[in-house]
């Protein structure tokens, strides 16, 4: 959930992506706390939502890194 | 939908909402009748904010404070009522060292514990009659069902987890009742269009609690969805935003909030330097509430009173008539004149505005006046029906003879439990509202005491008695007899009737009257009909049967 944002921030201005979490973000989560629930394999849960995690992390990590941090 | 899914969602909803469902149900009657906050505490004080238009003087403010203080290099904070009758002050130390004489002290810290050993203050005061009151001695019931409605009360009881546990709990419930709402929908999903209608009431009780469940559930899914997530962002937001303040803002969360235009930095500095000239507090509102055309000014703030340096801040709100979302701001400085900033209310609401205005008025229901509320607290208490009926489709599913008698037993006590808790509520607050008007002297600690020894006394007694039928007949006695009481009491202690509020044009003091006197009819009316009408059932050998009075309101 977290990361997605993040991922939507590298695009968008960032405040009103985080001002939009507060519909999205909650829903998301809720939704996504179902699906391990559904799922048929525990383990391609947890890929999934690793998966998931590191793809959106990516920009914001190259980002974050060509500027030294910043 | 297939069979593995339905048992997956079945249980999910199950027991994410067996186990808010106590709390859920404070959270949704409290929270019901906090939609008429500001009523309550006109009722209660017997002083109508709406009968006269009450100009704020808060030259006569200022005036009074220098009596005893020396306002000099202050900062002010003023929290200006929802209606503009009356403002929370919080006045600071003077940063003038040779005023305030600093001791050494120790940082202090929690909201709503300010003023320490400084003579800085934090009061209440009221435009109307002009007279400064403490907090706790300010705290009506109005401000207590609010805060019970995020369960603030138990921020008291020394859990320390450093987070406040109330709020911590409430949001907690507030996600797993998200939770359980998307659940709910997809395991009704495939019956929403053939059952929309479906209601049978004469049937067997189960038959009845599941169709009240499901089609009021179904009706108020939309609104219970938008308070899950709204209740969520106003309270436990801060989940969301601490990471987000560490990922893109490098841990300063004060930045975050900034740009989410929830604080501003107001800093001013204190020069040692008198202003010159004298400053006329309500003649600069005025000139400012001409210039914001309808809005409301929510807040202000004034940094170095009467120093070179003293600027105003003000946040103003637009008329929810005028414009559903925006927020405006400006800030002066004194001595020159000069507006140092400035948003307008008209032309510069942006994206965050519209996010935040629908937070706020969708929870707060304060942008259709008093029909709008009505609607939502029918819908909030909708929600409450929905909440017992479950509890009692959750006890009655596994009261069956291949489960076993511990555990069918275990599952009795905690519905007694529950139910007693939840439908003590009512005669409760009835009861407390009459308490209101006979007791000499009402503070916080009053208030606190009434409601939650009532409570208790009510809730153990209906525990003790483990019969859920008799509790439904007797809460539906009580809530009417005291309910009706409401306004006897008011009428008796303040000569207060309702034809005389009607008069006076004190419409939002009539208005509690006549919301009791509607809930006394409904709880009788409902009473009678138990008495008379209700099949009898029984499970376990002990016999039960549904809470009605609300159900009535709206089937």
């Amino acid at each position: 959930m977290l990361s997605f944002h993040l991922f939507l921030t590298a695009l968008l201005p960032q405040e009103e992506v985080i001002a939009t979490a507060f519909f999205t973000g909650y829903l998301l989560w809720a939704f996504l706390l179902l699906y391990a629930f559904t799922a048929h394999n525990v383990w391609r849960v947890w890929g999934i939502y690793i998966l998931l995690t590191a793809v959106f992390a990516l920009p914001y990590l190259l980002k974050f890194n060509l500027n030294h941090g910043y | 939908m297939d069979t593995r899914k339905y048992n997956i969602y079945f249980h999910t909803h199950t027991i994410s909402g067996i186990i808010i469902a106590a709390l859920l149900y404070v959270i949704f009657f409290a929270g019901s009748f906090s939609f008429f906050k500001d009523d309550i505490s006109a009722w209660q004080k017997g002083k109508s904010a709406v009968a006269k238009t009450i100009t704020p003087d808060y030259n006569y403010l200022f005036d009074s404070l220098a009596q005893h203080h020396n306002l000099r290099g202050r900062n002010f904070d003023f929290y200006v009522l929802r209606q503009g009758h009356g403002t929370y002050v919080n006045m600071s130390a003077s940063q003038d060292t040779t005023i305030s004489k600093p001791k050494p002290k120790k940082k202090e810290g929690g909201r709503g514990r300010r003023g320490g050993d400084d003579d800085s203050a934090y009061f209440l005061f009221y435009f109307g009659d002009k007279t400064p009151s403490s907090y706790a001695e300010g705290y009506d019931m109005g401000e207590f069902l609010y805060r019970l409605h995020f369960l603030a009360q138990l921020n008291q009881i020394g859990i320390n987890i450093g987070t406040p546990f109330g709020y911590l709990l409430a949001g907690i419930v507030s996600f797993m009742f998200l939770f359980a709402l998307i659940t709910g929908l997809l395991l009704h999903w495939d019956k929403i269009k053939s059952n929309f209608f479906i209601f049978r009431p004469w049937s067997k009780w189960k038959t009845v609690w599941t169709d009240m469940h499901t089609a009021l559930g179904v009706i108020g899914f939309p609104f219970q969805l938008i308070y899950s997530i709204t209740g969520l962002v106003l309270i436990v937001n801060v989940v969301l935003i601490a990471p987000f303040s560490k990922l893109l803002y490098n841990g300063d969360s004060e930045k975050l909030y900034e740009s989410l235009q929830y604080s501003r930095s107001m800093k001013t500095e204190y020069s040692y330097k008198p202003m010159t000239a004298s400053f006329d507090m309500n003649a600069f509102l005025a000139k400012w509430q001409k210039e914001i055309k309808g809005g409301q000014i929510s807040r202000i703030h004034i940094g170095s009173y009467l120093d070179q340096n003293m600027q105003v801040s003000m946040d103003t709100k637009p008329d929810p008539k005028a414009s559903f979302a925006g927020s405006g701001f400006v800030k002066v400085d004194i001595a020159s004149g000069k507006v140092l900033e400035q948003k307008s209310l008209v032309d510069d609401t942006n994206y965050i505005d519209w996010v935040k205005g629908l937070i706020y008025h969708l929870h707060f229901g304060d942008f259709g006046g008093i029909p709008l509320r009505i609607v939502f607290f029918v819908l909030g208490l909708m929600g409450c029906v929905v909440i017992t009926s479950g509890i009692m489709i959750w006890l009655v599913a596994r009261d069956k003879t291949n489960i076993p008698v511990y555990k069918r037993k275990f599952n009795f006590w905690a519905s007694n439990v529950f139910m007693a808790a939840c439908l003590s509520m009512l005669p409760v607050t009835a009861f407390t509202f009459i308490m209101l008007k006979t007791l000499p002297h009402i503070d916080q600690s009053v208030i606190y005491r009434v409601y939650f020894y009532s409570w208790l006394v009510l809730g153990l007694y209906f525990i003790a008695r483990r019969d859920l039928p008799l509790m439904n007949r007797q809460t539906l006695l009580f809530s009417a007899i005291l309910c009706f009481g409401v306004p006897l009491a008011n009428g008796f202690s303040t000569s207060l009737w309702m034809w005389k509020t009607w008069q006076q044009g004190a419409f939002d003091i009539l208005f509690i009257d006549f919301l009791f006197l509607a809930l006394a009819a409904i709880c009788g009316f409902s009473y009678w009909k138990v008495r008379h009408q209700a099949k009898s059932f029984s499970i376990l050998s002990f016999k039960k049967r549904e809470e009605k009075p609300l159900a009535n309101k709206v089937v």
